[in-house]
């Protein structure tokens, strides 16, 4: 048996090269990319748990599924989304570096 | 009906009449002088009924005719007022009368009645003239009828029934009432004819300077009401132990008794009243008024009214004196300031050329004889020259009004330039003027002294020789040289008016005057003649005791004191008869023949007379020493210096204190502070928030660090507190 | 009729304010409605003065020396009550207001514009000086005498001459300035005895020992300051040297009717405040500081005088001339005052004829005062100059005027025969015995008074006729004469006889303290 820790740990450097990369990568399609990491780092977590819970009680459990195929999903249609929103962004900015879309500033 | 009911109606004609004339008849000449003329007579018909009753009864003294009703609710008691007929008001009351009507029904004939209007005639000023065509066709100039004849005689009205309320009260109070009511009517007379400066000016000190005297009578009267808690005449002056009283106790002024401080005050009042010097300054400049005024107020009742008093109070200033004793302080005030007043006035009188002013003089300076004979305690001859001074000084002064209407008229029909009250212009009016000239002869006669059939020689002649007999040389001598004096001045007068030939044009052509004006200078003069024999003393040599001595006897009754007999050593008799004839006769050689308009006495006097002319620069002296001083202390101390310098000037510092106070504490507190409060947070709440706003750099990532390190603290935080326990 | 028996005082209180209120609903261009709308309604308590004079009973008890008494609840919580009452020495104020009042604004019929608000105003005014006179409880009073205040200051500032603001802001800051230290006294009062009655205040506060609130200082010290501050309120108003200068500018600045009032009624606040609340509630201190009193009294008489002397304003000379006549009071207060608790008969009657004369002084004050405030509008608005070197010689073509203004003039002077001989005599009579100093120093504003009095008749009606005027003015006019005729019959009255005045005063005054 692999222990749980090894795949938990896997999900957060995982999720921590998601965060770096959300965090310091320049192109927005890369963050796009890191958000896809930092979600399935998620799953990752999600099924390790199921795995070694139902393994635990017995029973498969339903639940943790339906909430993985939830987070596919939803970072599916979040990619899409983004990736729309970043051509829009591109076609008025000619840009895609985020650090330059600055309409926010105070 | 009663004595008492009719005397209490004697002053109210007049005063009925100078209502009426007021409101009514204004405009109507002819019905304001009736009504004017109406009252006088009712006035003089009571008065002479009560005078006939007075003399029949025995004892008028100790009773006199009295009725007295409460007047002032004072505390518990009230102050009475009412009349008290006695020998000393019986006489006062029957010359008061008699002039008065003589006055008015001359004031018709001087104010031109029945004359035409003048044509640049105007109020407030004496009438020009009228230009009228005579039978000729020919313009010729007359009198015309003054403008504001009916507030004359309105005026005139009000100031009879002063005037006699004065002599009928029976208090001090009531006879103040009608003292300053006679001065309110001086003051408007004697500036009757308001749009001259000269009468201004005179109208003015007149009235100021009788109330320099009336305050100061004023507070003797509070004094004596305070101490005797009366003002009745009877009460006070008829009760000896009220009078003993006020002798003994002594009052905070000079070491003097009550009686003596309040009797002095009182006579402050005389003396103002009456024109003593130094209050004398005003009646020479009264002569602005219209003649009849000078007559009446100025010579027979109103300046008499001062003396009157100091009679009528003679035994409060007497208080402790017997004939032969010391004379008490106010008498011998008196006797200082009358005789001085005589002769002082005298010497004046000589210097003077309008006709007017020498008889101003030559009053005052016989008011100064009153109260010198006051002084000495001859009682009776100072009452006795007060009568007989009224006629023929009221005489004297109508004739001058003569004299100066016939000069006018003179002037008309010349239309020669000349003053026509200036004696220097005069001359020969006797042939013109021939009734005025012996009436005129027969009143400066009087005035001088002229032995025997004039009544100013037995007045005159009893105040020499009451002052001889009582000791007091100097007032003696004093008022023997001011009889030589006026001697002298009245033949000055006449022989400058009347005799000789006429020094200017206007004299040549002066015409007699009306019977309205001529009719009352005889009655007077039949007075200025036979007044004197009531009073004939009995022990003169020859006529004493053929004419009981009856005004002696029932003027003399008012006094407590067996007065001795005025011991006639003839000293006094020829005294008087040698001044008298005397200075007629100086007078009468030094002016006769006089050509030019010039005074002889000039050059012989030289300094002195310029000196007498200018009344011995008094007025200029008062100017100085006291007008000009009240009027710096007013306009100046007290407007300028004390109200708007200190202390509007210490409101204004405090107005500006409060200002700046009120500027201070709002740069002090309100802007820094309550404001300041408000406006910082406001400020700084901005401030950090342009702080953060600077802080939002519009880079996700960057907000996204924050975020999650700010979590990741918190987490840190919560599990280390609260997760860790 | 028993209604307005019950309540005669009230109604003459509050039937000015009644109309005034009903005068503000009638719309502002029915001038004439105004007019004699506000005349009508100030001849109510006129009338109804009379009512009270003739049932007033001249015999009245020593232990109840008010009569028409009303009392009601007011501020039950600090036991201040709505009380009023009249009587010898208020009545004759109260007439003398309600006489005044409808002269006054029969007088003001030549103010053109606003004259809704005018009118208005001087009803509420009436109010408030009527309240100060009726009322016996010192919250009602200070409310009144405040009320008093307001209604001149706009008359002033309003309808006044050039100099207005200034001459309205004066006056109203002085005199409240002088109330500060009345309303604290009137509380310190109030507290200590637990009432503000006047009655009861008069029986306890001569003699209470200790106040309710612990304040650290000696209660003679505490009653002192706050006589000291009753004093200076009432000194002000009187006014009484050193604190008279408001006066020339605010009777100068007032409008003709606002000054009538303003001398006539006003300033009696001031004197009446002496008499009702000084000299009753501080017998000790009054008796004690009375010579200061008498000082600045005849500082008054004296520079009153010489002031009006130095005058060339018509109406300031007036003006200084009340400052004058006012000081004769203050002297007879003060002579009262020191003598408060004599027994001798002497000093006694002394005391009673100072205080009548005071009364009196104040009555006869108040209608000459008028008299010639009023006189002066007359002049003033046919030359439209006040200034006496302007005029010259008007008796020529103001015959009746000048007649008039001769009387009134005489009556000012103080003429015996006339009503202000009799009070100056009175009081000079009792002050003599008591301060004899004082009453031969005031002869010289006698003197002086003389001296101005002339000078103004001689600048006004005598001298050449400055032809500038001739053919342009107008003699005095009927309306001008209804105005005059009731003040100069008045005066003459008192003046010959006294007794129908004097004697209901001469009983007050002897149980007034």
């Amino acid at each position: 048996m692999i222990p749980l820790s090894w795949y938990l740990i896997a999900a957060a450097a995982l999720f921590c090269i998601g965060l770096f990369g959300v965090l310091s990568r320049k192109n927005a399609v890369s963050i796009l990319m890191s958000i896809e990491l930092m979600l399935n780092a998620v799953n990752i977590n999600l099924v390790a748990f199921w795995h070694y819970h139902s393994q635990i009680q017995g029973v498969s459990q339903v639940a943790p599924q339906v909430f993985v195929a939830m987070v596919f999903i939803i970072a599916a249609a979040e990619v899409a989304v983004g990736l729309a929103l970043i051509i829009s962004a591109y076609k008025r900015r000619e840009t895609s570096v985020v650090d330059e879309m600055t309409l926010l500033k105070g | 009906m009663t004595s008492e009911t009719l005397v209490w109606l004697i002053p109210l004609p007049p005063l009925l009449a100078f209502f009426l004339i007021v409101v009514f008849t204004n405009r109507n000449k002819a019905l304001s002088h009736w009504l004017a003329l109406i009252a006088a007579g009712l006035s003089w018909a009571i008065s002479m009924v009560i005078f006939g009753r007075a003399v029949r009864t025995e004892g008028l003294a100790e009773h006199p005719i009295a009725q007295a009703i409460p007047w002032l609710p004072t505390g518990t008691t009230s102050l009475n007022i009412g009349i008290q007929i006695d020998p000393l008001s019986a006489v006062t009351l029957f010359f008061v009368a008699i002039t008065v009507l003589m006055i008015f029904i001359y004031s018709t004939g001087y104010h031109n009645y029945g004359q035409p209007a003048g044509q640049h005639d105007h109020k407030g000023l004496p009438p020009e003239g009228a230009e009228v065509e005579d039978a000729k066709g020919k313009l010729v100039k007359v009198p015309s009828i003054e403008p504001m004849y009916s507030r004359f005689f309105a005026l005139i009205s009000l100031f009879a029934f002063a005037m006699f309320l004065l002599v009928v009260t029976d208090n001090l109070l009531t006879l103040y009432v009608g003292w300053e009511i006679m001065g309110l009517c001086s003051y408007l007379l004697i500036g009757f004819w308001y749009a001259k400066e000269s009468a201004r000016k005179a109208m003015i000190k007149a009235f100021l300077t009788t109330r320099v005297g009336d305050v100061f009578m004023l507070l003797g009267l509070a004094a004596l009401y305070t101490l005797t808690g009366t003002l009745n005449y009877q009460e006070i002056l008829g009760n000896p132990d009220v009078l003993g009283q006020l002798a003994g106790a002594l009052s905070p002024v000079l070491g003097l008794s009550w009686a003596a401080l309040i009797g002095i005050l009182i006579f402050i009042g005389t003396v103002g009243k009456s024109a003593q010097f130094p209050l004398h300054i005003w009646l020479p400049d009264a002569m602005e008024g219209p003649t009849p005024v000078s007559a009446m107020i100025h010579a027979a009742t109103m300046v008499s009214a001062g003396v009157y008093l100091a009679i009528r109070f003679f035994p409060l200033l007497s208080v402790g004196w017997e004939p032969g004793a010391a004379l008490t302080t106010p008498m011998m005030v008196m006797g200082v300031i009358g005789s001085f007043t005589a002769l002082f006035a005298a010497t004046i009188a000589v210097a003077q050329n309008d006709v007017k002013r020498v008889l101003a003089f030559s009053t005052i300076s016989q008011l100064g004889y009153m109260i010198a004979a006051l002084g000495v305690g001859a009682y009776a001859a100072a009452a006795f020259h007060l009568v007989t001074h009224a006629f023929f000084k009221a005489l004297l002064f109508l004739g001058s009004g003569s004299i100066i209407h016939g000069m006018e008229h003179g002037i008309f029909h010349t239309h020669e330039h000349v003053d026509p009250q200036n004696m220097l212009n005069m001359g020969g009016l006797r042939k013109k003027m021939p009734i005025t000239f012996w009436t005129f002869l027969i009143g400066g006669l009087a005035l001088s002294g002229f032995p025997l059939i004039t009544a100013g020689f037995w007045s005159k002649d009893e105040i020499l020789s009451g002052a001889f007999k009582g000791g007091q040389m100097g007032v003696f001598i004093t008022l023997a040289l001011a009889a030589l004096l006026t001697a002298f001045y009245t033949a000055r007068q006449i022989t400058l008016t009347f005799l000789g030939k006429p020094r200017s044009k206007a004299a040549e052509h002066a015409h007699e005057s009306k019977w309205t004006m001529t009719a009352p200078l005889a009655i007077l003069s039949v007075f200025a003649i036979g007044a004197g024999w009531a009073g004939i003393p009995e022990d003169f040599p020859g006529l004493g005791g053929l004419l009981p001595n009856w005004f002696e006897e029932f003027v003399g009754s008012m006094l407590h004191f067996e007065h001795a007999e005025a011991v006639h050593s003839l000293v006094p008799l020829i005294t008087s008869l040698v001044v008298a004839l005397g200075g007629l006769a100086l007078g009468w050689v030094v002016y006769r023949g006089l050509q030019r308009p010039v005074d002889p006495l000039e050059k012989s006097l030289g300094g002195l007379h310029t000196v007498l002319k200018n009344k011995y620069y008094i007025d200029e002296f008062y100017q100085a020493a006291f007008i000009r001083p009240a009027n710096w202390v007013a306009n100046v101390f007290t407007y300028k210096i004390l109200d708007q310098t200190v202390i509007d000037g210490i409101l204004h510092g405090i107005a500006r204190f409060g200002v700046w106070l009120g500027k201070g504490l709002r740069n002090v507190i309100d802007l820094p502070v309550v404001n300041g409060a408000g406006d910082n947070a406001a400020r700084g709440t901005r401030g950090v928030g342009m702080y953060l706003r600077s802080q939002q750099s519009g880079r996700i990532q960057q907000y996204m660090v924050i975020a999650i390190s700010l979590l990741v603290l918190a987490g840190l935080v919560i599990y280390f507190t609260v997760g860790m326990s | 009729m028993d209604f307005i028996e019950k309540h005669l005082l009230t109604l003459i209180l509050f039937a000015p304010t009644v109309a005034a209120l009903i005068l503000l609903f009638v719309p502002g261009k029915y001038v004439k409605a105004f007019r004699w709308g506000a005349l009508a309604a100030s001849i109510i308590p006129f009338a109804l003065t009379l009512v009270a004079w003739a049932r007033f009973n001249p015999d009245p008890n020593p232990a109840a020396p008010f009569q028409f008494v009303e009392q009601a609840a007011w501020y039950a919580a600090i036991n201040a009550s709505y009380h009023l009452g009249i009587d010898g020495i208020s009545l004759p104020m109260v007439l003398l207001t309600t006489l005044l009042t409808p002269l006054a604004l029969l007088a003001s019929f030549s103010i053109k514009e606003r004259v809704k608000p005018y009118m208005i105003l001087f009803l509420l005014l009436e109010t408030g000086m009527l309240g100060v006179f009726m009322s016996l409880d010192l919250m009602l009073f200070f409310v009144f005498w405040e009320v008093g205040l307001v209604p001149m200051y706009f008359l002033i500032a309003q309808w006044g001459g050039s100099n207005r603001n200034y001459a309205a802001l004066k006056f109203v800051l002085y005199t409240m300035g002088g109330s500060l230290g009345l309303l604290l006294a009137i509380q310190l009062m109030g507290v200590a005895v637990g009432s503000f009655d006047l009655v009861t205040l008069t029986e306890k506060w001569p003699t209470i020992q200790s106040l309710a609130v612990p304040i650290g200082i000696p209660i003679e010290t505490v009653k002192t300051i706050a006589f000291w501050a009753f004093v200076i309120a009432f000194a002000i108003k009187v006014p009484v040297w050193p604190f008279h200068t408001w006066l020339p500018d605010a009777h100068t600045e007032a409008p003709t009717a606002g000054s009538m009032i303003l001398a006539g009624v006003l300033l009696k606040l001031g004197a009446y405040g002496f008499l009702r609340l000084v000299l009753p509630l501080f017998p000790v201190e009054a008796q004690r500081f009375a010579w200061v009193l008498a000082a600045l009294a005849v500082a008054a008489i004296i520079f009153g005088a010489l002031g009006a002397l130095a005058q060339n304003d018509f109406k300031r000379l007036v003006a200084y001339s009340s400052i004058n006549h006012m000081g004769f009071v203050v002297l007879a207060v003060a002579a009262a005052a020191y003598t408060w608790n004599t027994t001798a008969a002497n000093t006694l009657l002394d005391k009673n004829l100072a205080l009548s004369g005071a009364v009196l002084q104040m009555f006869n004050h108040g209608l000459s005062a008028a008299g010639m405030f009023f006189l002066v509008g007359v002049i003033y608005e046919r030359t439209h100059t006040r200034d006496l070197k302007e005029m010259g010689g008007l008796y020529a073509i103001l015959p009746v005027y000048g007649t008039v203004l001769i009387f009134t003039a005489m009556a000012s002077l103080g003429l015996p025969g006339l009503g202000g001989f009799v009070s100056e005599f009175l009081v000079v009579r009792g002050v003599w015995p008591i301060f004899t100093a004082a009453a031969a120093l005031s002869m010289i504003g006698l003197f002086f008074t003389g001296a101005y009095i002339l000078k103004a008749l001689k600048l006004v009606l005598h001298g050449p006729l400055n032809t500038r005027w001739e053919g342009h003015l107008t003699d005095i006019s009927a309306r001008e004469l209804v105005v005059m005729a009731p003040l100069m019959v008045l005066i003459l009255l008192i003046g010959v006889w006294p007794a129908w005045l004097l004697d209901m005063i001469n009983r007050a005054v002897a149980f007034l303290f």
